[in-house]
Formats: C-alpha cells, structure tokens, sequence
C-alpha cells in the first residue's frame, strides 16, 4: 500500500489503482492544519466564527483575516493556506459582480460555491488558457449567505466538492467542533443561540484562550445582510460563553 | 440628412455602393403591461422594400412561461438574437438550477445588445414578462441596449406612429379631468387591435394579421387577428 502510493502521488491528475488522486487527498489533510471556522445556519440567518491564532504578540492581530466579504449578501471563512485563499475569494467575488453586471439580481449562495469549486479543480497540466494551478488549492471554505432561498451555509473542501450544510467545522479543530454541533444544534435555533453556541464550541476545541482580540465573527442575515462583528459587539457576544463555562468548572472545584 | 448627400464629410463618391449587412425586414410590436397580465403583439408581415417576404411570420419568442420577446427589424438578427436569447436561459437553467426571472431577462438582454456596441444587431426589441410578484412590464430597447422598463410600448417600425397612441390611450395623457386607472385585459387588447389597425393604413411595413400573445397567472393564450394585406 504504501509503495503504491509513493509512486502514484506525484502526478496531480494521475490516478492511483484504486482510483485514488493522492495530492487532493494530501490537500485535504493540509486544511486539518488550519485554524478552526465554525459556521451555523439558522432561519434568521446565518454566524461563521473563525479563531486567529496570534503567533507573536508583535504581530497585529487586525491584519489577519479569515472571514470576509465577497458580496454585501455573501460571505466567506477559509482555513488553510491563507495564500491560496485569496485566489478563490477573488474569483468569488468576480462571479458576483460578474452575475448582478449580466442579471441585476444577487447571485444565489449556492452558484457562487458552485463557481468557485469550478476553480478548485482547474489544477493540473496548463491548458489554452494559459498556465493552470499545479497543485490543488489548499483552502476549504464555508460560504454563508442570503438569498430568495433564506439563509443559507455551503461548504467547500480541495476536491471542489461543495455541499450545503446546516452547521459545518473546518480546520484544526474541526472533528471536535462537529461532534459538539451535531450535539447543539436544532432547527429551531434564534441568530443569537447559534453565535453563543458557535463561540462555547471554539472556545472548546481552541488551545489559545478566547478573547475578543483572537476570534472573528461574522452574520449574514436577510436584513443587515454581510456584518462583521465589531470589538464591542465581540466582547458582548462573549459574555454570554464565559458564565457558562464557570458553571462547568464550579463542580469540579467543590469536588476537589 | 443622410451622409451620403455630404460627400465632402463623408468621404465617399455619391455612387459608390459597399457591402451592406444590414437590411429593414419591418415590423412592429405593441405591449401592455397590467397589474396580473402581459400583453404583447406584433403584425405577421416580413418585408424588404416594396416586396413582401411572408404574410405569416410572427415576431414573438416566447422565451420562458414568463416572458416574451418581441424582435423587429433586421430579421436575420433578430433570429440571431433570439436562439442566443433561448440558448443563454437554457444556460442559466442549468447553472442556477432555477427559470430566469423577467427582470433578470430585461438585464441579460440589454448586456447581450451592448456587447455588440461596434456592430449592433439591427433590431428593435420590446419584451415583455410576469415579475415575480405577478404584475407584468415591459421592457423596451434601442439597438445597443438602452433599456427601458414601462408599462406599455411601441416598437418597430410603427414605433414612432403608435407610441403617442398608447401614451393617450393606456397612459391615459393629455386628457383632462380623467380618473387614472388601471386598464383591463380586455381593453388593452381592444387598443392593440385598434393602433395595429392604424398602423397598416400608414405603414407599408406593418400589416396582414396581428398575432397577439397574453401571459396571466393561468398561462400563455395566443390569438391572430386580420389586418389589411396591400
């Protein structure tokens, strides 16, 4: 077994015997390395949180960005390589605009993630078109937003494969985070349930301590539509984590 | 006045004939938008000069259970035109997985007519469609995409004739002490007929049958009327 797939993962388009594409299935794993996103879809709309792992406290955490807006009804978290990221956001965005340019209307959440797996998997042997991408991206994304259909939460991993999802983990952290969505989430979920539920989930699977300086939060709702949470609407929002969390550890303290 | 009568701006001899693509195959075409109807309508007749094509060629494409293109002018554009037109919603069917809506027709159309800003599809187009909140509009353009969304229009080439008709008629203008109201199917169809009938008295290029075509909640419904033939 491993024989046979140090001689077939090299190729990006070869195929191993057992009809496997080794470099997508490598891409895949690189996005495990990535830092965690969580996205949620409620019926009032729907919350990405993403955890920005601060490696310097010299570095200006600011800078960092992991959820952004690709239409004012769209938005983005990726986990990965952030470089790769930033090419799919921009065809992402192209699609947009490119889509209100021809039609006047708002793209549907769901052809936009369709337009960019379109892109995820033009990797290979460069075409007519001029020099292709020689490896697979290394990105998964969640895409949220709302449109004619309500709100609505795509997932996007390497192989350009792209499914819609109630609530979905990515990166790091994402095994723990989803066991712990499969727990909480219900249908009947308010916005503000699922933002405490998707910060209490990262605060979880985080190794670093939540704080508002690294973690970001984003809603896409029907009304205010893309709206990235502010310092003062992030130390709100997790208010409502801490005293949870201090109900968990009192039991532990008395039984000491 | 025609360039050619100033050959000292436009640079050619008086005589001198070049390759023409385009020709004026006549035509007109009438919509009434209402508050749950769409009434479109254009005149049967294909011709090029004094000579008559067919007596029987519609310029109505029904493109979608929701909207209709009326195309006039240079008729082998508007055949272009109109399969690109069809090939582009079939397009958007598969890649959106959903009918393309009236307004995002009106918006596709005028884009498809700008891009070819440098050599225009000789055509005048009036579409017309049910939004999706039920009311039906028209939408109206020049050859390179200018788009214009009313409730009623004139196009073709009675256009110029018919529009100030509707503008009294449907618009219900330059009548004093009137109620504005909204018309009725019926009476919009009765207009129609009426200024297709005006139209083939005047123009040479209008004329035969009118073939009138009404999208409501309920469907499509078409009917042909006669109008003069000489």
């Amino acid at each position: 077994m491993f024989l046979t797939r140090s001689e077939y993962d090299r190729g990006v388009n070869t195929f191993s015997p057992e009809g496997r594409l080794f470099q997508i299935e490598y891409a895949i794993e690189a996005i495990k390395l990535g830092s965690t996103a969580i996205g949620i879809c409620t019926s009032e709309g729907v919350v990405l949180a993403v955890e920005k792992r601060i490696t310097s406290s010299l570095m200006e955490a600011t800078t960092k960005e992991k959820i952004v807006e690709v239409d004012k009804h769209i938005g983005c978290a990726v986990s990965g390589l952030m470089a790769d990221s930033r090419t799919m956001v921009d065809r992402a965005r192209v699609e947009c605009q490119n889509h209100w340019f021809t039609y006047d209307e708002r793209i549907t959440v769901e052809s936009c993630a369709q337009a960019v797996s379109n892109l995820a998997i033009q990797f290979g042997d460069s075409d007519d078109d001029g020099a292709a991408m020689s490896r697979p991206f290394g990105v998964a994304i969640l895409f949220a937003g709302c449109d004619e259909k309500g709100p609505q939460l795509y997932h996007m991993d390497p192989s350009g494969t792209s499914f819609q999802y109630d609530a979905k983990a990515i990166g790091s952290g994402s095994e723990g985070a989803q066991q712990s969505l499969q727990e909480s989430f219900n249908k009947s979920m308010t916005l503000n349930e699922a933002i405490t539920s998707v910060l209490t989930i990262l605060k979880q699977v985080m190794e670093e301590k939540l704080s508002a300086n690294n973690v970001e939060v984003v809603t896409v709702t029907p009304d205010k539509l893309f709206h990235m949470f502010t310092k003062e609407e992030l130390d709100k929002a997790l208010e409502n984590v801490t005293p949870l969390l201090r109900d968990e550890a009192e039991p532990s303290t008395s039984s000491r | 006045m025609a360039l050619a009568s100033l050959p000292h701006l436009s640079g050619m001899k008086k005589n001198d004939s070049r390759f023409n693509p385009y020709d004026d195959n006549g035509g007109s075409i009438v919509a009434i938008g209402g508050d749950n109807y769409l009434l479109i309508a254009s005149d049967t007749r294909l011709s090029t000069g004094y000579s008559i094509y067919t007596r029987n060629q519609s310029k109505l494409f029904q493109v979608s259970n929701k909207s209709i293109v009326g195309c006039s002018g240079c008729w082998c554009d508007t055949l272009t035109l109109t399969r690109l037109i069809n090939a582009r919603m079939q397009m958007y069917l598969h890649e959106h997985n959903k009918e393309m809506s009236t307004p995002a027709l009106a918006q596709m159309i005028s884009t498809m007519l700008y891009y070819k800003r440098f050599f225009p599809y000789y055509v005048s187009v009036v579409m017309g469609g049910l939004e999706p909140d039920g009311s039906g509009w028209v939408y109206s353009y020049d050859p390179i995409g200018n788009l214009e969304r009313s409730k009623f229009h004139a196009g073709g080439s009675s256009g110029a004739l018919l529009q100030p008709l509707l503008d009294n008629q449907v618009g219900l203008k330059n009548i004093q002490n009137i109620v504005e109201e909204s018309i009725t199917l019926e009476k919009a169809s009765r207009i129609v007929q009426d200024v297709f009938i005006s139209a083939a008295e005047r123009d040479i290029y209008t004329g035969d049958e009118i073939h009138i075509m009404c999208i409501t909640a309920d469907g499509i419904k078409e009917e042909k009327v006669d109008l003069r033939k000489d």
